[in-house]
């Protein structure tokens, strides 16, 4: 039809014809080839992580690093159970001792503020007697019944907090109001106040004494096994410098020598060359360092055995009697139960410990099981850098399936409403509105996130009703929910449209059927129109998920960068965590690092998985419509 | 008329009086006065755009949907119920005025499931009475041998033929009086075609037909009655056997001779 128009009415040569058709060729070949570079360069830049990496690992295991992680990553629990001990502590011991606490406080406080409202006068007062004695005869009396009266006003204006009782109060603002330097009374109060404080606090802290002995013992358990460790991180950590520093010496000279064989003037090869031998470097020898560690691995295994044992000791006798508190109770009981499995993890890595070999290779399978199955991601480290995907993915899926979770919904209630009830006049005006959610930038949302979503959010779920949803209390006020219904507000649009298409693509011939069989509107939306729908309707929750897990902006400002894989212990309370995300890392991070290095490739890689999930979805949702089509009415 | 309508009702089943349509300002149907026969096959022939469509699709009020369109003026009836009558439950209306479409549009699901549809729409839930109602209407439709071993197949899976027939079933489930159909073969080959037509011969004594046919053969081999519509006005109703062979007006001598575009 087409062609035919174009023939009929361009009059021009053949040749004309044919530049027109290659113009719009040419067109549609750019976008493809375009699409290929960005697709080349995407794994250019990604396919050398994998070499980087596995170069890394490998160094790290040579220097003896992950020697040290293998009792150091379960020794990290350590400071965790003592630190829930310690709390348990402090909130066994806070209604015991607020009180005393608190009265001394406010003391101390009335003090501070009458000293604050009479700092001028005191001022006067110690010039004058900073004068020659003659002159201060003088200005003597007259600064001092200043200050008096100073002290007398501002004793008797402060208000003191009902904690204090009335004898107390009335004692306190006498007493401080003779505070003149030189002739001071004692603040007898004050001193009581702090002195019963001490007391009351002596007198808990031996009830507890049980417990503040279990913490010391679990604090003090791994001094030994530390001490050895951290000579040996010493160690490693030397050897990896010295590592690092001949493999950036041997690529200056590999590039020097590049270039020299690149030179064309003799004069500035033998210069290029010169300057290639000066910069030789020996590769460290690393048998001192692994005639240390095989040294060092004996006493390690005891010190863990000592300490493990300690931990398992500790589990059996803490003290529970004395806890009566339910929150300490419960985490009491929680570390006891902790204790063991800690011990049991420490003991887990004495084999480890034996097998470990410094010049075990490192397997490509194992490079990509540390960046694919990874759970940390740890960039610019003192200690070694990892590039594990699984925090950021975590993240992004969750933020995706709760940002696809509450569109579905919506949107697809809003295509059904407009698509079948809506009059014309409103349809008219309910989809450009819908539609319009496209045209607000990503950047304002995410404003609107930190500064609207986040606050309510974090009041709402402050109020003592709510509180029954898990979760709640929410600590951050960017997290993943916040983020997701952004996200949601984002799909909608696109959700919304595709939905709609697919049920104005049902064939008017099934409504026809099913309203000459006698169904009702409603019977025969349901049955009929949104089930053949379904396969469209899929498709737009697929187009939608692609839209929410590629988008940047929002989740970058509004999920709260957090670089963990997020705690599952709450259950669904787990989307109201921060999180970091696939798009969000490589928006945040890919600016700040140098061009080449390995963070700089493993945030390509992540580019390419991204870009990976993103392809796999549209075709799922291409399949899908395919799969399902309707007969062409 | 008069006389004939008080003393047989059968022959004045449906009643079309003065009957007027529009879609919008468009006037389609001027006036049509017809009587249609319990339990006889009617045909309605006319050249394309000249209402009988819209005649059909009135009887079932399938139309009303359609922005604008209403009746104008007239009436019709069937039994004695003003089918435009506020108070007629529209959906009560279709379940006895069943429908069959010029192209045949089973529903994307099961044979089974597309034969009980009406059923369930109308709230029969007890399996056996929907296995037994599915049963005979497929049997009635005669398509009951071919499809019973693989009722939970997609309905699409059947020939074209098959799938019209099961529209057919799926009418017949509810027991409709009447059964419209609106060119129920236009969409067929002639071997599906004669099927089609045997089944509805089959059926005549137990439903009202009507039926529109641009088929002028299919008509006379079919109807016991024939009604010719031209723009939008009947022009000449009356037995098959006279509308073809003995015409009182000339223009339906012109249509059924093949001369009138």
């Amino acid at each position: 039809m087409l062609t035919r128009r174009v023939r009929g009415s361009w009059r021009g040569s053949a040749l004309t014809q044919r530049l027109i058709r290659s113009g719009f060729a040419g067109s549609a070949s750019v976008t493809i080839i375009v699409l290929a570079l960005i697709m080349l360069f995407l794994l250019r830049e990604g396919a050398g992580f994998l070499g980087t990496y596995r170069r890394e690992l490998e160094t790290y295991r040579r220097c003896g690093l992950e020697f040290c992680d293998l009792v150091d990553r379960p020794l990290a629990q350590q400071e965790d159970l003592a630190g829930s001990l310690r709390r348990a502590l402090s909130s066994s011991l806070e209604p015991l001792i607020g009180q005393a606490r608190a009265r001394r406080d406010e003391a101390l406080r009335l003090k501070r503020e009458v000293d604050q409202l009479t700092q001028t006068q005191r001022e006067v007062f110690e010039q004058a007697q900073a004068l020659p004695a003659a002159q201060a005869a003088a200005a003597l009396p007259e600064a001092t019944k200043a200050l008096s009266a100073a002290l007398k006003a501002a004793s008797a204006a402060v208000v003191i907090a009902p904690i204090l009782s009335a004898k107390q109060a009335t004692d306190l603002r006498l007493q401080l109001s003779t505070q003149i330097p030189g002739k001071e009374q004692p603040l007898a109060l004050i001193n009581q106040l702090q002195q019963e404080f001490l007391r009351v606090d002596k007198e808990a802290k031996a009830r507890f004494e049980g417990l503040q002995e279990a913490i010391e013992t679990l604090e003090e358990a791994p001094e030994d096994l530390r001490e050895t460790l951290s000579e040996l991180k010493e160690l490693a950590l030397a050897a990896k410098e010295q590592a690092t520093l001949h493999h950036t010496l041997e690529e200056g000279r590999q590039k020097l020598l590049n270039a020299a064989q690149n030179a064309r003037d003799p004069k500035e090869k033998a210069a290029l060359l010169k300057e290639a031998e000066a910069s030789h470097s020996e590769p460290p020898d690393e048998s001192a360092l692994q005639a240390q560690i095989a040294e060092l691995r004996e006493p390690l295994v005891l010190h863990i055995g000592a300490y493990s044992a300690k931990v398992d000791q500790l589990a059996l006798h803490l003290p529970e009697a004395e806890i009566q508190l339910p929150e300490a109770m419960e985490l009491l009981q929680k570390t006891a139960q902790a204790l063991p499995r800690h011990a049991a993890a420490m003991r887990a890595s004495v084999p480890e410990l034996r097998q470990w070999k410094a010049d075990a290779p490192v397997h490509l399978r194992s490079v990509l099981g540390a960046f694919f199955f990874g759970t940390q991601w740890l960039t610019n480290s003192s200690w070694q850098d990892f590039f594990g995907f699984l925090p950021l993915l975590s993240g992004s899926l969750i933020i995706a399936l709760i940002a696809i979770a509450m569109a579905t919904p919506l949107s697809v209630a809003a295509a059904i409403y407009c698509n079948q009830f809506a009059s014309p006049r409103e349809r008219e005006w309910i989809k450009p509105v819908i539609e319009f959610i496209q045209a607000i930038p990503s950047v304002v949302l995410g404003f609107i996130g930190i500064s609207l979503l986040g606050d309510l959010l974090k009041d709402l779920s402050q109020l003592p009703m709510l509180s029954w949803i898990p979760g709640f209390p929410i600590a951050e006020r960017l997290n993943m929910f916040n983020a997701g219904c952004l996200l949601a507000l984002m799909a909608i649009p696109t959700m919304f449209s595709l939905a709609e298409d697919a049920l104005n693509n049902v064939p008017q011939a099934y409504i026809d059927a099913s309203e000459a069989l006698g169904a009702t509107q409603l019977q025969t939306i349901f049955r009929v129109i949104v089930p053949a729908a379904l396969s469209g309707m899929g498709a737009a929750v697929l187009l939608g998920l692609g839209r929410v897990i590629g988008e940047t902006m929002v989740v970058l400002l509004v999920a709260g960068n957090r670089i963990a894989i997020p705690d599952f212990s709450d259950s669904v309370g787990v989307v109201f965590q921060p999180a970091h995300t696939l798009t969000g890392i490589i928006a945040q991070e890919l600016g700040e690092v140098s061009r080449g290095s390995a963070h700089w490739q493993a945030l390509f890689m992540v580019g390419i998985v991204l870009f990976a999930i993103s392809l796999a979805v549209n075709a799922m949702a291409r399949a899908m419509v395919r799969r399902f089509e309707l007969p062409k009415s | 008329m008069p006389d004939s309508r008080s003393t047989d009702p059968d022959a004045d089943f449906i009643s079309v009086r003065d009957f007027s349509y529009a879609y919008g300002s468009t006037q389609v149907l001027h006036g049509i006065n017809l009587s249609i026969h319990r339990r006889r096959i009617t045909a309605l022939i006319g050249p394309s755009g000249c209402g009988k469509s819209t005649l059909l699709r009135a009887i079932n009020r399938i139309n009303d949907l359609v922005e604008g369109a209403a009746p104008v003026s007239g009436s019709i009836h069937i039994d004695g119920v003003n089918i435009y009558d506020p108070a007629v439950d529209v959906i009560a209306l279709r379940r006895n005025v069943g429908m069959v479409f010029q192209k045949y549009n089973p529903f994307p699901r099961s044979i089974y499931e597309n034969t009980v549809y009406g059923l369930r729409l109308a709230g029969i839930t007890d399996r056996a009475q929907l296995d037994e109602a599915a049963e005979q209407s497929l049997r009635l439709a005669a398509l009951w041998d071919e499809v019973k071993d693989r009722l939970d197949e997609m309905a699409t899976s059947l020939s074209g033929g098959q799938q019209q027939r099961l529209c057919i079933a799926r009418a017949v489930a509810l027991r409709p009086r009447v059964l419209l159909m609106d060119e129920p073969c236009a969409a067929l080959d002639p071997i599906a075609t004669a099927r089609i037509e045997d089944l509805i011969a089959q059926l005549r004594d137990r439903f009202s037909f009507v039926i529109v046919t641009h088929n002028m053969e299919q008509a006379k081999r079919l109807s016991d009655r024939t009604a010719f519509l031209y723009r939008g006005k009947l022009i000449e109703e009356g037995d098959t056997l006279d509308i073809f062979g003995n015409p009182a007006q000339p223009l339906t001598e012109q249509y059924v001779t093949g001369r009138l575009v």
